[in-house]
């Protein structure tokens, strides 16, 4: 992650009532009122820090088809699921995969794996 | 290129032994990945039919096998490379994978250089390629290290 994305996420997170929101957006989404209601805020507040960790690309805004006026919040993915993680996951593929190739070839193939 | 992964590991065995162990024995030493499954039904046994145009194959719980790639170049003891799809893959979407084992004195570097990434969707990605629950995973492992640099972030101002 660079620096200034860093630095704009720990601003966003730097206050209470947005890491609370945080938290509860980590057990699922939730809608805007559901979030005042559970942290206990005014909808206006409420309404900041959402504007915040939206800005900051920690939280994405969906309507409900249902309801255009409802709006969900939820955590993005995106920070995991660019082609850095992808990469990222591969070499640790790679990597668990030839340290179990290193421990089979230097394992005895007499003891272990003689026909 | 951006889209490369490079894993390079030393093993204690002349480059001949390696590059048939890596090819003829893959299913005794390949580890089952979550992440990395390249169907549902994945039964573990991988294979790959020696040559160039043989397939590398991974068998199916119902006994059939799944396709992953084929070999484009087999030198032995020296360099193997295969295409390498997952069974979320759309058709026009690959990846390549080739493996070089030099020798160093008595023993041989295996390099793993994994290509072609760029050209898997995002959104294929996160939606099909990883199981969800695994993406989760490393979703709640990003988050505690975000939560973790904003401790300390916030005990050092």
């Amino acid at each position: 992650m660079p620096a200034a994305d860093l630095d704009q996420t720990l601003t966003a997170l730097a206050d209470p009532d947005r890491r609370r929101t945080i938290n509860l957006l980590r057990e699922r989404p939730h809608a805007a009122g559901e979030l005042a209601r559970a942290l206990d805020l005014p909808a206006p507040a409420m309404s900041r820090h959402l504007r915040v960790l939206r800005q900051s690309g920690l939280v994405e805004e969906e309507h409900p088809r249902f309801d255009a006026r409802v709006r969900i919040y939820s955590l993005r993915l995106e920070p995991m699921v660019g082609l850095k993680a992808w990469l990222e996951e591969t070499e640790r593929l790679w990597a668990d995969q030839l340290g179990a190739f290193k421990r089979y070839l230097e394992t005895d193939p007499r003891d272990t794996h003689g026909v | 290129m951006a889209s490369r992964v490079l894993v390079a590991m030393r093993v204690k065995v002349a480059p001949a032994r390696a590059f048939e162990a890596f090819t003829e024995e893959i299913a005794a030493w390949w580890r089952p990945s979550g992440l990395f499954q390249f169907t549902p039904k994945d039964s573990g046994a991988l294979r790959f039919e020696p040559g160039v145009g043989g397939r590398f194959l991974m068998g199916q719980s119902d006994g059939a096998e799944f396709e992953i790639g084929r070999i484009s170049r087999w030198d032995p003891p020296t360099e193997l490379v295969f295409s390498w799809r997952q069974h979320s893959f759309t058709p026009e979407q690959s990846t390549t994978v080739s493996v070089r084992f030099e020798p160093v004195g008595e023993e041989t570097r295996v390099t793993v250089e994994h290509t072609g990434w760029d050209g898997i969707p995002r959104r294929h990605a996160a939606r099909h390629g990883f199981p969800l629950a695994a993406f989760q995973l490393r979703h709640a492992e990003w988050w505690q290290i975000l939560l973790a640099s904003l401790h300390a972030r916030v005990k050092g101002s």
